[in-house]
């Protein structure tokens, strides 16, 4: 008899950011950033391949992408990378049993010990940093150099 | 449908993550080293692709993302839904946009590579 593995909850249970606090917002984030970064991905590499069409078709694409809105863009791309990188190199050590805490009894109120302050503290990283690449990116991109 | 575990994908997930942070980092680099505008001149753009050790690092950009991106997409569909087809699915499609991604990326690199200054 095959066992019956579909997913019940489908994308509400996925999307849902009230059961496990500020790990389900990182985790959703680190989603989200990643499917947005990887749509910056496959659209640079066609943006690119105007390159092979010569200098007017680069000319054209330029003038599509470096406007106040294709900057703007760049901006939230540099704040979705650095948000997934540093998140994701938390979770690399999350996964390694790296600064999850010793287990203990499960007392009331049943707090996690794995969800301490160590893992808050590096979403918050990961916020604040990439709050800071994406002024970084602001003062490049609209600095007038 | 896995020829590789999928704590060895997993692996391979991490260890792409953090080589495309790295090469990423220097293609970055390579836009801020002039006057940012300036650096996406094309006589400036394709003489970066005549420079093979910037070639071999956008083709590395290239696969390693590839691999990361589409794997990140591939597991993020598997946690929203679980059937034997499913997964058979979004395993090959996934599998079969990064080759695409990955093919037409090299195409630019090689003809850019080819191209002379106007």
């Amino acid at each position: 008899m095959e066992i019956d593995r579909n997913n019940r909850e489908g994308l509400k249970g996925w999307l849902n950011p009230g059961r496990y606090g500020w790990e389900r917002v990182s985790y959703w984030l680190q989603r989200l950033t990643g499917v947005g970064l990887l749509a910056y991905f496959v659209g640079h590499i066609y943006e690119t391949s105007s390159l092979t069409q010569g200098p007017d078709a680069w000319a054209a694409m330029l003038e599509l992408t470096q406007t106040p809105m294709g900057h703007l863009i760049l901006i939230l791309v540099i704040g979705m990378s650095t948000y997934h990188s540093v998140n994701g190199i938390r979770l690399i050590f999350t996964h390694g049993g790296k600064g999850l805490g010793k287990p203990g009894r499960p007392d009331y109120p049943y707090d996690a010990v794995s969800l301490n302050y160590r893992q808050k503290s590096g979403i918050w990283i990961a916020l604040i940093l990439a709050a800071a690449a994406m002024l970084y990116g602001a003062s490049v991109l609209f600095g007038g150099e | 449908m896995t020829m590789l575990r999928e704590s060895q994908i997993m692996k391979i997930h991490y260890i792409t993550g953090i080589a495309a942070l790295l090469v990423v980092a220097v293609h970055i680099m390579m836009r801020l080293i002039m006057p940012y505008s300036m650096s996406l001149g094309y006589e400036n753009v394709i003489a970066n692709y005549h420079n093979i050790p910037y070639v071999v690092l956008l083709e590395s950009i290239l696969v390693l993302i590839a691999i990361h991106g589409f794997n990140g997409l591939r597991i993020i569909l598997l946690e929203l839904r679980q059937s034997k087809a499913w997964e058979d699915g979004v395993t090959i499609l996934t599998i079969a946009a990064m080759m695409g991604v990955i093919a037409y990326g090299t195409r630019t690199i090689i003809v850019a590579n080819g191209l002379g200054f106007e």
